[in-house]
């Protein structure tokens, strides 16, 4: 069979030389980012919105949590730490749920979180992993946006029940209760009331997996306002498995509902909870049913219970006592006589969305949080963070240029932070500094000052903080005479100027440019959006509970951005779809939205870019999800806006929210959308997914960072993202996808010398940041992976003397391979226990080396530079005094233990020379350790300890030797000459002519 | 001509997949064949590894033995002292104390453990890999790294953590051209990184008297190589001191009256 085959596919040899030819023009960068990594940061200290929790039905020590925007963690140490297991897909979670007849393997997740506030994500449909999350398959409803619950028959694993929410920005017909009786294969819609009515809530009888509740509600949000309740919404009860439906509302108060929880006691299926949402105040609140919902009665209508249905509408009742029952809310209420009265759940972060009790002991209890999951071990009095969830969701990033640079950023619920992009033992949460409170948006470093601005919702508040004299002011813009209502968005923007530092610009309406850093505010623009009067009714929104947060504030800027080539030109884009320019710094502004040929009117102008490479280009990003338009849209114009062309691929899945031009490459650029980042290297022409240790998570903003080139992204979900130096994406192209090894340029490495001390303490259980490397690293392309045969690599001098042997990356694509800048550790003589001084390299000079890599019989070269850290102000005759003093005791290290070699060895042959063999062993004493162990039995140092000791801490210093240091190297010369004297006597003395010694060099080279 | 011929056979394999769908047995089948053979391997009952282990910028010489029933140990050359990191004398496995250089049985637990991944130290975990209980699943194609593979599900023998028995999985990923695994991605089973995924990359494949192993192995963690191994020399069936496997027992000293 295989001959066969062989023939047949020798004559079809040449076909796909000949298309991969026809493609060699388009690069698809996807299969060349190779180690292009991206690099965490965090913060997990203020964590972020969790949207499910669910526990094993077994094993207490498995824990899941479904996050609002960063994918779904799993805890195998009973929620003592999490790891992430869904980063491949769709990072907002609305269910997570266990198969209770295969708890170890079969998990559902339902995509799409189901607390809808204004800032939520969507889902794209039902996953199912078969091996306990390792590996997951999409099943099924991929229009379902919102899944709120999954349910399993216990007595039957093919049969699930799915509630699904469905779209929360528009009409859909995927919505309601789903069933498949097949696991998953095939779906069925059992429950559907109409295309704005939704399946909120889904529990079944866990005697009777016949019985089935459904809470149906009727929902829908704009931009602008939001309405929750309708005619439509219901709870409903089927006792045939889904069949039939009847509505079981004997109890209930009249009129329109809107959100309700229903759940049923585990340990009785008779006592249902609801928490209804109705129209009368009075009527609102907790109601429950002894009777599998025949007759209801209200319990309680209390702040805690009623607050914001479309926010907190859990209810989860004590898996072993009915009368236990936990709300979610503002800050979760918890009721121990069956619902009559609540008390609050322990002190955490407020808006509590999840409660699950341990399955053993209901003192133990896991909530989920807009502030990342706690843990109870007094039934919900005192609370403890999970520590190492990293799930903070950013609105907007930005990065200064201190060394190292730093990021700011505002988080949904979580205030303003700033924190550096590297520090000692990784970026811990102690290095992260709060700049301002409420939900935190903008945050932009003055360039030239040490002071920030942030702000709050709405511009409510904007704040000037003064690092260095630790002042803070407030410097909003104020209602300002012969103008109307200012109208700022709940993510208002702000901009600096390059050209003038003190420069502030702030959006409501108008554009309100300060020169004095926010003290005074002068009007620059008319109202820059439509003024649609109906979308300004922020005071009717909310439906059946009023809700006027600001969140919906509209016709509002929302992005603006002042030219770094011409501080005349300003872009300005709105929520309401207004793309407007001024060439005249703000005399007069064009609209050009009428312009941008294929994009729905009024679609929000998420972000402009003004290109740093011409004046009159610009990129700009919409997104249309608030009206239920989930296409991606990203435009180029390079007439100041006459024009503009679509920048967008087809390979682009997701509405976008940022972009992000090269300062280098023109035709470089990377795409922040709802499901993760996407770089073209050819202007929009091709855009590849980057998937490198980034997950499919909401990029929200999106800085480049112009020192390092490092790509820095406020996710919103999963934290600071960054892809430390993406300057070899700027030279790839066709030319050197031809290439047999490309190396990539790379700047002069700098040997830091600046350290820290870093305190571990907490990192067991806290979530740390990595940090860059600090090593050189040397940047090549490879077009093919490189499998057999042997592959090598070396740093050389210019002379071709090898200086270390490592390893180098052999994937296709970009390889990136650290050089710690050291040579090979010394060899050192052998004793009976290690000396620790003797595992340190020492570092090369300063001065150009070669990498060279040898593939089968080819050899690459590629010469690159490293420098010293100016920071240790050493001057050059300092350094050579430190190298050349580090060396000395390297080869007297070496010396040494080829001296011990060779005593051993004439010890060896003279075992019937007992005085030699006392005289060799006593001089030995002298030279290394020979008896104890590495710990507190250990032995007087010696020789080699001392030399290696010292040889260790010069080499270690960032300084040049002390004379302290100088003075002890004499001492310790001396003894070794001393000692190389009697050596050489007893040497002589063991007369040995035919000994077998290797050479100095071999022994030091074996 | 043995290299000529993997070329040519890799290639012929690659217009095979495009022709028709892979079973997973089959793609296993190949990559057996491609290393050498079920029965040359088979013939096989040591191998000793001489190489370098190169962890933040330190090279380590070792030489690892292995035996056909799963015996091991692996020495590691620390400044002219032999350091056991690793080694399995067929029941229990042990290792050094870096304190006390001294030998130490590692827990039951482990040894369990250690026990049931050992019959794949010497021979690829694929070999006989019905008869050893494990199953496998073709996950379909992915790129690893760029490279256009075949992801292939391996779950062995259970381990035991913390005293409960859990799946035991590897993810290979088989080059669609070559036949032969480039990666594999193992969750990590205990300890702190607990759930985590590590990632071992293998390449360098040579021949060694007809077989072919693969002569450098990456393992990477979070991104980071924590440990590269390089195989310097391979040898199969030499002559073992049998002995060197056992953990060492320390003669107590006779007590002084």
């Amino acid at each position: 069979m295989k001959k066969l085959l062989f023939t047949l596919a020798l004559s079809i040899v040449l076909i796909p030389i000949y298309s991969s030819a026809q493609d060699s023009k388009s690069i698809n960068a996807k299969n060349l980012f190779g180690d292009l990594r991206a690099r965490h940061i965090g913060p997990a200290l203020m964590s972020g919105r969790i949207n499910d929790m669910e526990t094993h039905p077994t094993n207490p020590r498995i824990i899941y949590a479904g996050t609002a925007g960063g994918g779904v963690w799993k805890s195998n140490n009973a929620g003592t730490t999490f790891n992430p297991i869904f980063d491949d897909y769709c990072q907002s979670i609305g269910a997570v749920a266990i198969d209770p007849n295969n708890p170890d393997n079969i998990v559902y997740v339902g995509t799409g979180e189901t607390w809808t506030r204004n800032s939520i994500s969507i889902g794209d449909g039902l996953y199912k992993s078969k091996d306990g999350g390792t590996t997951w398959n999409k099943i099924g409803l991929e229009n379902s946006e919102h899944i709120a619950n999954i349910v399993i028959n216990p007595k039957n694993s093919k049969e699930v029940y799915i509630a699904v929410l469905g779209a929360l920005w528009s009409d859909s017909e995927d919505r309601g209760v789903y069933k498949t009786t097949d696991g998953g294969v095939t779906w069925k819609n059992i429950l559907y009331v109409d295309k704005k009515t939704g399946c909120a809530d889904f529990a079944m009888d866990p005697d009777n997996p016949n019985i089935l509740y459904a809470s149906m509600w009727e929902f829908r949000r704009t931009a602008w306002s939001f309405e929750s309740g309708g005619d439509n919404s219901a709870l409903y009860k089927s006792t045939d498995g889904g069949e039939t439906w009847n509505k079981i509302h004997n109890g209930f108060p009249e009129g329109k509902l809107g959100r309700l929880a229903i759940a049923v006691a585990p340990s009785n299926p008779n006592v249902l909870y609801t928490v209804i949402e109705a129209e009368e105040d009075t009527k609102k609140g907790l109601y429950r049913s002894d009777d599998a919902g025949n007759s209801w009665k209200q319990l309680n209508n209390d702040f805690g219970i009623t607050v914001r249905p479309f926010y907190f509408s859990r209810i989860v009742v004590d898996p072993k006592n009915p009368d236990v029952v936990v709300k979610g809310g503002l800050t979760g209420s918890i009721s121990r006589d069956g619902g009559k009265t609540f008390k609050s759940l322990g002190n955490m972060h407020a808006d509590i969305h999840d409660i699950v009790f341990d399955i053993n002991d209901s003192d133990r209890m896991y909530v989920g949080t807009d502030g990342g999951v706690y843990r109870s071990w007094n039934g919900g009095t005192t609370m403890e963070i999970v520590e190492n969830l990293p799930l903070s969701q950013f609105y907007h990033v930005s990065v200064d240029n201190e060394e190292p640079y730093n990021v700011y950023g505002g988080l949904q619920d979580n205030g303003s932070w700033y924190g550096p992009s590297s520090s000692s033992g990784g970026i811990n949460a102690r290095d992260w500094n709060s700049i301002g409170g409420g939900d935190g948006f903008r945050v932009l470093r003055h360039p030239t000052k040490k002071i920030i601005y942030s702000e709050m919702q709405g511009a409510a508040n904007v704040w000037r903080f003064d690092v260095e004299k630790k002042l803070i002011k407030t410097v909003q813009p104020l209602p300002t005479k012969g103008y109307a209502k200012l109208r700022f968005n709940w993510n208002a923007p702000m901009a600096t100027s390059t050209f003038q530092p003190d420069r502030f610009y702030m959006g409501s309406q108008f554009v309100h440019r300060s020169e004095d850093m926010g003290d005074t505010w002068t009007i620059i623009s008319p109202d820059l959006t439509t003024n649609d009067k109906s979308k300004q009714q922020q005071e009717d929104s909310g439906g059946l509970s009023m809700d006027n947060s600001g969140a919906e504030n509209h016709t509002t800027i929302f992005t603006i951005a002042e030219s770094t080539l011409d501080e005349n030109i300003i872009w300005v884009g709105t929520d309401d779809g207004n793309v407007q320019i001024t060439t005249n710094g703000g005399k007069s502004w064009t609209n050009t939205s009428m312009n941008i040929a294929g994009l729905p009117q009024n679609t929000w102008v998420y972000h402009i870019e003004a290109s740093v490479h011409d004046k009159g280009t610009a990129y700009a990003v919409f997104d249309g999800h608030t009206r239920g338009d989930m296409t991606p849209y990203a435009y180029k114009t390079t007439d100041y806006g006459k024009t503009w062309i679509n920048i967008i691929s087809k390979d682009v899945v997701g509405f976008v929210r940022n972009i992000q031009e090269d300062y280098v490459n023109p035709d470089l650029l990377f795409l922040g959308t709802e499901f993760g980042l996407y770089i073209t290297l050819d202007g929009g022409n091709i855009w590849s997914k980057f998937t490198k240790n980034m997950p499919s998570v909401a990029v929200h903003f999106i800085d480049l960072q112009k020192r390092t080139n490092d790509l820095v992204m406020g996710t919103h979900g999963r934290g600071v993202i960054i892809i430390d130096d993406i300057s070899p994406l700027r030279e790839i192209s066709s030319e050197i996808m031809s290439e047999k090894l490309h190396f990539f340029k790379t700047k002069p490495a700098v040997m830091r010398d600046q350290g820290g001390f870093a305190g571990n303490f907490g990192s067991e259980t806290q979530f740390v940041g990595r940090n860059p490397s600090r090593a050189a690293q040397i940047k090549y392309l490879l077009p093919k992976r490189h499998t057999f045969g042997k592959m090598t690599m070396e740093i050389q001098d210019l002379d071709g003397n090898k200086i270390a042997s490592i390893g180098p990356g052999k994937s296709k694509g970009i390889n990136i391979v650290n050089w710690n800048f050291t040579i090979k550790q010394p060899k050192v003589a052998k004793g009976k226990t290690f000396s620790f001084g003797g595992f340190t390299s020492p570092r090369v000079k300063a001065g150009k080396y070669k990498a060279v890599i040898t593939k089968g019989k080819e050899t690459f070269e590629h010469v690159f530079e490293v420098v010293y850290d100016k920071h240790s102000g050493l001057s050059d005759q300092e350094r050579d005094l430190k190298h050349n003093t580090t060396m000395k005791m390297y080869n007297m290290t070496q010396e040494l233990a080829y001296l011990v070699y060779e005593l051993d060895a004439i010890i060896d042959v003279s075992k019937d020379k007992k005085k030699l063999t006392s005289a060799l062993n006593t001089l030995k004493e002298t030279l290394v350790i020979t008896t104890g162990d590495n710990y507190v039995g250990s032995a007087e140092p010696q020789l080699r300890e001392k030399m290696a000791d010292l040889y260790s801490k010069i080499a270690g210093s960032y300084d040049k030797p002390s004379s302290a240091e100088l003075e002890n190297l004499s001492i310790i010369e001396e003894r070794f000459n001393a000692a190389k004297t009697d050596f050489a006597k007893l040497k002589k003395k063991s007369k040995f002519k035919d000994l077998q010694l290797k050479t100095f060099d071999e022994f030091i080279n074996e | 001509m043995k290299a000529l011929n993997f070329t040519v056979l890799g290639l012929v394999l690659c217009f095979v997949v495009t022709l028709e769908a892979q079973s997973v047995e089959e793609i296993i089948e190949n990559y057996v064949e491609n290393i050498g053979g079920q029965e040359a391997w088979s013939k096989i009952t040591s191998m000793k590894v001489t190489g370098v282990g190169k962890q933040q910028g330190i090279d380590y010489p070792f030489i690892a033995s292995y035996m056909k029933d799963g015996r091991t140990i692996i020495d590691v050359n620390l400044q002219g002292n032999s350091f056991i990191v690793e080694a399995f004398d067929g029941e229990n496995a042990w290792s050094m104390n870096f304190q006390t250089q001294k030998a130490e049985a590692l827990d039951s637990e482990s040894s369990i453990n250690y026990k049931n991944e050992a019959k794949d130290n010497l021979t690829d975990a694929f070999f006989n890999y019905k008869a050893k209980g494990y199953s496998v699943e073709l996950l379909g194609k992915e790129e690893w790294e760029g490279t256009e593979c075949y992801k292939i599900k391996l779950t062995k023998t259970p381990v035991l953590v913390d005293g409960k028995e859990e799946e035991n999985i590897d993810m290979y990923f088989f080059d669609t051209e070559n036949y032969v695994p480039i990666a594999i991605e193992s969750v990590i089973m205990s300890g702190p990184a607990k759930g985590a995924t590590s990632q071992t990359l293998i390449s360098d494949y040579q021949e060694v008297n007809g077989l072919y192993v693969a002569f450098s192995r990456i393992e990477k963690f979070n991104g980071q190589v924590s440990l590269e191994l390089v195989f310097n020399v391979v040898e199969f069936n030499v002559a073992l001191d049998e002995s060197i496997f056992k953990m060492p027992v320390e003669e107590t000293e006779p007590k002084k009256n």
